[in-house]
């Protein structure tokens, strides 16, 4: 990552010296600024400059060397903590369905969304909830 | 028997624990900045709609009722301030509270409160558009009301919704056999959709009610 942040800042200064060269190169052509060149130039410094920013406090704050910077690690020592995931789920189907319902209300006929309603919220009860309850309870 | 040593099997890591940050938080951050857009995009309506109508403004916005609407608006940050006491009582993996004070609720007491300000909000919102229906500023009165409420509507429809992503949580803590980790992370990206929530209205009160 310390790579990452160097060839960013590099870039960030890249952007920055075209920009002021792109810049007095316009004005001395034709005598005035062109702001879209000159304004996308600087502004990719910027961006990549915020972008480094981040990998700087990122790295600094991960206690420690990435395994992407070290000869000896795998690729696996890389996978953050991804949480819970569940292995396969009928709710979010249904909940796809229920908010079909909602939209189809929304464009033919708002009586039909009164249908969808109730069962988008039993849609997103049930997939909160999912792991709460029965055999898989927390 | 002099000295007995004894050598670990079990290889050590090759790399140290890396800090990474959560990714469900990470998800919550980036669907927040599309929702940003969104709101951009009513901003620009509002804008827009103001500079072709600036005598519609004029003459709109002085039905407005200032204090009412300043009193709603720091509700609706109190809100967020006590939402965060409760993001802090879930990192310390409290969801109970072990007594009467303040200092030692979990929580679901935290949100309990929340919920009670931000529905207190809501309703302040829904009388502030019977009264200014009453005066005549509908959503298709002109286009101030179509502005008015479209911003200020979907808004409070966000509102709304964190109530009851508030009410999921609350309902996780009481569910769960022991309060973890997953249900910490839950409780803090709601409280992250809230303080952007709040953060969207301070910018339509300052827009609406004071710049006009």
């Amino acid at each position: 990552m310390k790579s990452n942040v160097v060839i960013f800042y590099l870039l960030t200064a890249f952007f920055l010296i075209m920009g002021c060269i792109y810049i007095g190169w316009t004005i001395a052509a034709t005598g005035q600024l062109e702001w879209a060149g000159a304004l996308t130039i600087v502004l990719s410094g910027a961006l990549t400059g915020f972008v480094g920013f981040y990998f700087d406090r990122v790295n600094r704050a991960q206690g420690g060397i990435m395994p992407a910077d070290r000869v000896d690690a795998d690729i696996d020592d890389g996978d953050p903590e991804i949480g819970q995931f569940s292995p396969w789920s009928w709710w979010p189907m249904f909940m796809a369905a229920c908010l079909g319902v909602v939209i189809v209300g929304a464009c033919v006929g708002f009586w039909i969304a009164f249908f969808g309603l109730p069962l988008l919220l039993i849609a997103i009860v049930g997939w909160v909830y999912e792991y709460y309850r029965g055999n898989f309870a927390r | 028997m002099g000295c007995v040593t004894a050598t670990s099997i079990i290889p050590k890591a090759t790399t140290p624990t890396l800090n990474r940050p959560n990714t469900v938080a990470v998800g919550t951050i980036v669907w927040l900045g599309s929702e940003v857009m969104f709101f951009a995009g009513l901003f620009a309506i509002y804008f827009t709609l103001r500079s072709m109508a600036p005598e519609l403004w004029d003459f709109e916005t002085s039905k407005h009722n200032f204090t009412f609407a300043l009193i709603n608006t720091l509700i609706l940050v109190s809100s967020s301030l006590t939402c965060q006491f409760g993001v802090f009582a879930a990192e310390r993996l409290q969801n109970r509270s072990t007594g009467w004070k303040p200092n030692q609720w979990g929580m679901v007491e935290w949100f309990f409160l929340t919920y009670a300000l931000g529905a207190i909000f809501v309703s302040g919102q829904v009388w502030e558009y019977a009264t200014l229906v009453s005066e005549g500023v509908t959503l298709s009165s002109n286009a101030y009301g179509s502005a008015f409420y479209l911003t200020t509507g979907f808004h409070g429809l966000h509102v709304t919704a964190g109530l009851v992503a508030f009410l999921l949580v609350i309902g996780r803590a009481f569910a769960v056999k022991t309060f973890g980790h997953k249900e910490a992370t839950s409780a803090i990206v709601v409280s992250y959709y809230w303080h952007f929530v709040d953060v969207v209205w301070i910018g339509l009160f300052f827009v609406i009610y004071v710049l006009k």
